[in-house]
């Protein structure tokens, strides 16, 4: 009889372990085929040559596509634009952010109006919001200029994404407005998990609203705030759509994924475009994993 | 007749009325094309071919510029797009060296290759033809004739002198931006560039294909110092540094400037359609001007060609020889604005007065000539996409005119080795 347990036991084992591999395998085909093998082909379609329409003949040519990108000034400029895109927006997020979630974790009359209206940019498609904002930039017939014409704050129209800096600072504060309800919402769900007793005790103990939020609300905030980080991170490091609608390929304004569309899409040339490519997945990867490391220290 | 014959000089001429077509047989009947092509096209014109072939077309229409990037990802991918595809001038070189197109001399009528030989020489590669000429596009200029009355101009100006002299004119009479020149980092915002630089005497590459316009004494230099100074001098729009062709196109027509550099000869029927346009009756044509007359210009004509991964070859050919036809031709130059190509229907045009500005072509075709002397060079999509960025970097004021044409120069040079 105990031979007869064990076989049934044995079977039953087999049986889940065969169903495990029924429920993973098609998750595994997808992954490969939509994620791994375009890897792959993009990998090696980053080490070989452009071929003919480049005057080359087809074939492996290791890491010269890679040295080309990084020394390219263009490419150069368009990093140096990201990081800048990244810096200021998730600073900005992160910081109004916490703001907007600090008000709206407070009962007050509309706040579920409040709520409603917060989603709405992040409801909207970049592409929508970039086409809203041409509307208020636009040099010639846009509502700033128009407001600040008649409010005589000044005396000529303006292109406002013609200049460096000043550039950068507006499409980030479009892609800020897209972002920032997702943000607020991460760090709202954070404060609804903080528990009331904790600010009734420390209320007890003489801590003033800042001290609160000095000592309870920003450190309990912290798994919330690496999530926020991370988010806003991807999202900016990835922004796309607001840039070329509002400034098109320009150089001013140019990010990597632009450039990398532009290199690709525009020149033809996938074999430098997906050496960029892969210049930033590495640098998306490696920012994921650091914070994907200050996530886990936070909750541990 | 004097403008068929500049048109198409070294055409074979004669009529190509027939819709007959080698493939137009019951083998397409009931198949349906996809046709990518930038511009639009009734589809009471798109009815009529269905009604006579029996195929059905799936028109897509997108801008010129996503238009050519989907092409190039579609064919590097060897992949299916459409059966009918755009096909610009500067597609030649990489297109046919790449054999993303088919030949069609082997597929569309003897009658009416020959119909549009000289205009299809822009499609020819290795002594093939690889597309057939819809858009016998070349730059020129428009202007706002009522707006010109009113600043007491009499006639479009044939220098740039002069062209400086009316504008200060215009604007005294009220005109706040009387120039509309498209200057994005856009294919549409680049070609006011090569125009001034031909205009200006000059070229952008000597016979052995090496950059010409980084000196500040070369037409290429003199010409976008020339926008820079447009931007400057509020002759443009300030938003004229993020203006592209069809919006340029647009605002002039909504009589916001009375000038409207760069543009093709087509675009007059359409200031002159009420359905499109706000001037209707006020526009016409005026020659680029030049140094000390009438300045040179240059073709871009516009083909429809077969990509090789094409589903329905039998059937996109059928329906290239029926746009070709002079009756379709002329109906699709009313409603879209593409001059059409063929030599027969230039003639039937002229001869019934259909061609609007006549005089104006007749005269400016004497000044135009090709960009590229033997053809677009393989590496064009390249140096036009250089060429959109640092150009607008400096009409923006974000680098010197030196500074952008110097950098400009040393990318060509190095494609070119």
């Amino acid at each position: 009889m105990p031979g007869r347990w064990n076989r049934e036991g044995d079977r039953s084992a087999r049986e889940t372990q065969i169903l495990g591999w029924i429920l993973v395998v098609p998750a595994m085909a997808a992954v490969g085929a939509l994620i791994l093998y375009p890897l792959v082909k993009g990998f090696q379609q980053s080490i070989q040559s452009g071929g003919i329409l480049f005057g080359e003949l087809p074939g492996y040519v290791g890491t010269r596509n890679y040295r080309d990108v990084l020394n390219d000034p263009t490419s150069r400029d368009a990093m140096r634009h990201t990081l800048e895109y990244v810096l200021l927006a998730v600073s900005l997020e992160l910081v109004l952010g916490i703001f907007v979630a600090v008000t709206l974790h407070r009962v007050f009359r509309g706040r579920g109006f409040v709520l409603a209206v917060l989603i709405l940019p992040w409801a909207l498609p970049s592409v929508v919001s970039g086409v809203l904002w041409r509307r208020v930039f636009d040099p010639d017939n846009g509502l700033l200029n128009s407001v600040l014409l008649h409010l005589h704050i000044i005396n000529q129209p303006q292109v406002w994404l013609a200049s460096g800096r000043g550039a950068i600072i507006y499409i980030t504060l479009v892609h800020v407005w897209g972002v920032l309800p997702l943000i607020s919402l991460i760090f709202l769900a954070g404060l609804q998990s903080v528990p009331d007793e904790v600010y009734s005790a420390s209320a007890v103990d003489g801590a003033g609203p800042w001290r609160q939020f000095r000592y309870i609300t920003l450190p309990l905030l912290r798994p919330s705030m690496a999530i926020a980080l991370t988010v806003g991170t991807l999202l900016a490091i990835s922004i796309f759509d607001e840039i070329y609608v509002l400034n098109g390929t320009a150089l001013n304004t140019r990010s990597i994924l632009i450039q990398v569309y532009n290199t690709t899409f525009v020149e033809a040339d996938f074999a430098h475009g997906t050496a960029l490519a892969f210049v930033l997945a590495a640098v998306t990867a490696v920012l994921g994993g650091f914070y994907a490391l200050a996530l886990r220290r936070s909750t541990v | 007749m004097a403008i068929a014959a500049a048109l198409f000089a070294a055409s074979c001429g004669g009529s190509s009325s027939s819709s007959g077509s080698s493939a137009s047989s019951e083998s397409i009947r009931g198949q349906t094309i996809t046709v990518l092509v930038p511009y639009v096209m009734p589809q009471k014109l798109l009815n009529q071919f269905t009604a006579e072939t029996g195929v059905n077309v799936n028109y897509v229409r997108t801008g010129w510029d996503a238009t050519h990037n989907k092409l190039i990802v579609a064919n590097t991918a060897k992949t299916y797009i459409a059966d009918v595809a755009e096909f610009d001038w500067s597609f030649t070189g990489q297109f046919a060296g790449a054999g993303w197109v088919e030949p069609l001399d082997n597929l569309l009528p003897a009658k009416t290759l020959a119909d549009l030989k000289s205009t299809d020489a822009a499609f020819v590669s290795g002594g093939k033809t690889y597309a057939a000429c819809y858009s016998n596009d070349f730059r020129l200029s428009m202007y706002n004739k009522q707006m010109f009355a009113k600043a007491g101009i009499t006639s479009f100006p044939a220098t740039f002198d002069e062209l400086a002299t009316d504008i200060q004119k215009l604007q005294a009479s009220g005109v706040k931006y009387p120039l509309q020149i498209p200057m994005a980092a856009t294919e549409g915002g680049i070609t006011p560039w090569y125009l001034l630089t031909l205009a200006m005497g000059g070229q952008l590459f000597d016979q052995n294909l090496k950059p010409v316009f980084q000196t500040p004494d070369s037409a290429g230099y003199k010409a976008l110092q020339w926008e820079a100074d447009a931007v400057k001098n509020g002759w443009v729009s300030p938003g004229s540094v993020a203006l592209n062709d069809d919006v340029a196109l647009n605002d002039f027509l909504a009589g916001q400037s009375a000038i409207l550099f760069a543009t093709g000869p087509g675009n007059l029927p359409t200031a002159n359609d009420p359905s499109q346009s706000s001037i209707v009756g006020k526009a016409a044509l005026g020659l680029v001007p030049g140094v000390d007359g009438p300045g040179a210009s240059f073709g871009l004509p516009e083909g429809l060609s077969i990509p090789v991964t094409a589903k329905h070859k039998a059937a996109a050919a059928a329906f290239i020889n029926w746009w070709e036809q002079p009756k379709n031709a002329i109906a699709i130059y009313k409603t879209q604005g593409s001059l059409p190509c063929g030599t027969s229907t230039i003639k039937q045009m002229v001869a019934t007065g259909q061609l609007q500005g006549g005089d104006v072509l007749n005269q400016e075709l004497t000044h135009v000539g090709p960009l590229f002397q033997a053809g677009a060079p393989i590496w064009y999509s390249q140096f036009s996409a250089d060429a959109q960025g640092l150009a607008n970097a400096a009409v923006k004021g974000q680098m010197s005119v030196q500074d952008a044409l110097t950098q400009l120069a040393d990318k060509a040079s190095a494609r070119t080795q």
